[in-house]
């Protein structure tokens, strides 16, 4: 684990950092460590909706206040150890009407399972471009490691991600790092509650001031209603200056297996 | 040392002094490296450095003394699985059979019966330690020689299907199960182990035990079907001719093969996943050679209804006792084993119902949970009743049966074994987390 930080931080340093708040309120979820199985397709819509956001044009960049966000990804299974996301993220405002925001692409591969490591480990790169009006950074990288386990009936995740911008002002920022959490509980065996935590400290070794990191908390659940389908709902608060304070998320995913069904696979 | 003898058990200064005779078996119970094929060595606890463990063939009736030394590093106790025997020699602690301690040996003397394929293996608590239990190769056969043989035979064959190296992982019905890497016929992986050498126009005799800890194995012969001539080393009352074997696990079939079909051919599981894992053995006939050949099938076939016998099953006896056995699961977590429940409880808070020597008793089990459950009852032999979309059968003698999920199957058994008797889900995670009960006699 601590070499494979090592290769994310070496691989990290090669490009420039994203902005804060390039793709962040477009899809707010916690990685887990499961990829998409082959021969299969997992389809998430991710809602967002700031009630309330950041009210001026700055720098422009269009206000997130009452925006609503919806995020299409579709992500393919390839092997029992990888997968590929795409990504297709849009904006709704009142005087702005529905746009399109940007796409990006997400490779991710884990461990397998027959390593029998004691904890689920992941990793995902992430590379996308968003319009100026919605992210003054326009090209940006990711690469986010994960690492969950179930314990009875306790979950939990955690997504070490570090950023870079290829493209916008903050392309000689360095490597920003963007940490996301969750905890959750398994009250029954199709509702489970917990919290997510996101944040975005800024640049890595010389971290924003309080005022200016974005810290995000979100109150969620899981409903566990079929394995063919994931339901996510949230209420997350803000409270730093510089983080939304107050948005409401939802993800809606169906899986769809090709698989011809035989009791023989 | 530990004597058992049917219900003596002495203790090791009496033993000492005693200088018993020679057994007619020892078994050493040991860690072992089984080579299931070429860089798949698994670290596992086997009887005398060998898995499956060494063939006992007794004679019915006629008492046998087996020795067990105990080298491992935790208690242990084997179970003879499939025979009439009082329960302090049975091999399951919670009837009264002592353990093993580690370091320690005991003595099983007890009178087979009855006459058919039995096995024996580990009946310990593995709990999370995939390790333990039945996940290791504490399994060998045990043929009790019947008077006569349901079969004419020119050859026969021992096969044990076991998995290994498990895991738990996260299952569809939200639960953690084990999954396995390695799947093998007598601890060899398909290519690995010798080939079972035939010649045609032999009729050949395959006993085969499903020894795994929680998979249901199906198997087909390419080229060749089984006849089935018992159950459970039981003769049914109708041998039929089939093209595949189902056997949950403790379930064994004995199976003619007629070789009528000259070749290199695969035995093995039917599922793709389960055959790619390694479940497989080649048959040879003398004097051929070249790849061997496998025949996918295409669907997963069989019923226990055929085997049953043909005519109209007698009514219900007025005085039967019928036991319902209602089996649920009760969540644990998404990371966690479901823990189990007969009649709304766990072993070891489940009912004890009190059976009166010479009584017949019908257990109408109700499986109210989405898994399948091989279900086992210690020191008896019960009837197929009935089984789920047929009316009342009979016939059918087994010690145990698959309980599809969210089905109802109904046998009888007569108490004619007076002690504590044991009644458990075979799935080892699945008595390990309360899917046992124990019977007791007025």
């Amino acid at each position: 684990m601590r070499n494979w930080l090592c290769i994310v931080v070496s691989l990290a340093a090669l490009v420039s950092v994203k902005p804060v708040r390039a793709q962040g309120n477009y899809e707010i979820q916690v990685y887990g460590a499961a990829t998409v199985e082959p021969k299969s397709t997992m389809v998430e819509l991710h809602s967002n909706f700031t009630p309330e956001g950041e009210k001026y044009v700055i720098d422009g960049v269009y206000p997130t206040n009452h925006q609503l966000h919806e995020t299409l990804e579709i992500t393919q299974g390839l092997t029992n150890w990888s997968e590929v996301g795409f990504y297709v993220f849009s904006s709704w405002q009142d005087g702005h009407g529905v746009q399109w925001v940007g796409d990006h692409i997400r490779p991710r591969v884990r461990v397998p399972d027959s390593w029998h490591w004691p904890v689920g480990v992941s990793l995902s790169t992430e590379i996308g471009y968003q319009r100026a009006v919605y992210s003054p950074d326009t090209w940006t990288w990711e690469i986010r490691p994960i690492v969950d386990k179930y314990m009875g009936r306790w979950y939990w995740a955690v997504n070490p991600a570090l950023e870079r911008t290829w493209h916008g002002p903050d392309i000689k920022q360095g490597i920003g790092f963007s940490p996301a959490v969750k905890l959750s509980y398994d009250f029954s065996r199709k509702i489970s509650g917990g919290i997510e935590y996101y944040a975005d400290y800024g640049r890595l070794g010389a971290f924003d001031s309080l005022h200016n990191q974005q810290q995000q908390i979100f109150a969620v659940t899981d409903l566990n209603v079929s394995p063919k389908w994931e339901i996510n709902i949230g209420v997350g608060v803000g409270p730093t200056a510089s983080t939304d304070h107050l948005i409401i998320k939802a993800i809606l995913g169906r899986h769809f297996n090709w698989k011809k069904p035989s009791l023989l696979n | 040392m530990l004597k058992l003898s049917g219900l003596t058990v002495a203790s090791t200064a009496l033993a000492a002094h005693a200088q018993p005779p020679a057994p007619d078996y020892t078994l050493d119970i040991a860690a072992y490296e089984l080579e299931a094929g070429s860089h798949r060595t698994i670290r596992t606890i086997a009887y005398n450095g060998q898995v499956p463990g060494p063939l006992l063939r007794v004679q019915e009736g006629r008492p046998v003394t087996v020795e067990v030394t105990n080298q491992t590093a935790g208690s242990e106790v084997v179970h003879w699985h499939g025979l009439f025997l009082p329960s302090s020699v049975d091999g399951a602690m919670e009837e009264g059979t002592p353990m093993i301690p580690p370091g320690g040996r005991a003595r099983y003397t007890f009178t087979p019966r009855p006459a058919g394929f039995r096995w024996y293996h580990t009946h310990i608590f593995a709990g999370k330690d995939l390790h333990k239990g039945q996940y290791t190769g504490e399994h060998g056969f045990l043929l009790i020689e019947p008077r006569d043989n349901p079969a004419r035979y020119d050859q026969e064959f021992f096969l044990a299907l076991h998995d290994w190296d498990g895991q738990m992982l996260s299952s569809g019905d939200g639960a953690m199960d084990p999954v396995y890497e390695v799947s093998t016929i007598n601890g060899r992986v398909l290519g690995f182990g010798e080939p079972l050498r035939v010649k045609s126009g032999e009729q050949v005799l395959l006993h085969i035990l499903n020894s795994s800890p929680s998979e249901v194995h199906w198997i087909a012969l390419s080229g060749h079907q089984f006849k089935v001539v018992a159950l459970d080393g039981n003769p049914v009352p109708q041998p039929q001719v089939v093209s595949m074997l189902r056997l949950a696990p403790a379930e064994r079939v004995c199976a003619l093969v007629e070789m009528d079909h000259p070749g290199t051919w695969v035995m093995g599981e039917v599922r793709k996943h389960i055959m790619a894992a390694g479940m497989g053995i080649v048959v040879e006939y003398s004097g051929s050679s070249g790849k061997p050949q496998w025949n996918q099938p295409n669907q997963l076939i069989w019923d226990y209804l055929p085997f049953a016998a043909a005519d109209p099953s007698p009514p219900q006896q007025p005085d039967t006792v019928t036991i319902p056995l209602v089996i649920e699961s009760k969540f644990a977590g998404h990371g966690a084993m479901d823990h189990w429940t007969i009649n709304g409880k766990s072993y070891p808070d489940t009912a004890s119902p009190l059976l009166t020597a010479g009584r017949r008793y019908r257990l109408a089990f109700i499986n109210r949970s989405t898994n399948d459950h091989p279900v086992h009852l210690h020191r008896h032999t019960f009837e197929l009743r009935r089984l789920p979309g047929h009316p009342e059968v009979h016939g059918i003698l087994k010690d145990t049966i698959l309980l599809d999920a969210g089905t109802q199957v109904e046998v009888e058994f007569t108490a004619n074994d007076p002690g504590p008797t044991l009644f458990h889900c075979h799935q080892q995670n699945h008595m390990d987390a309360g899917f046992m009960m124990l019977f007791q006699y007025a």
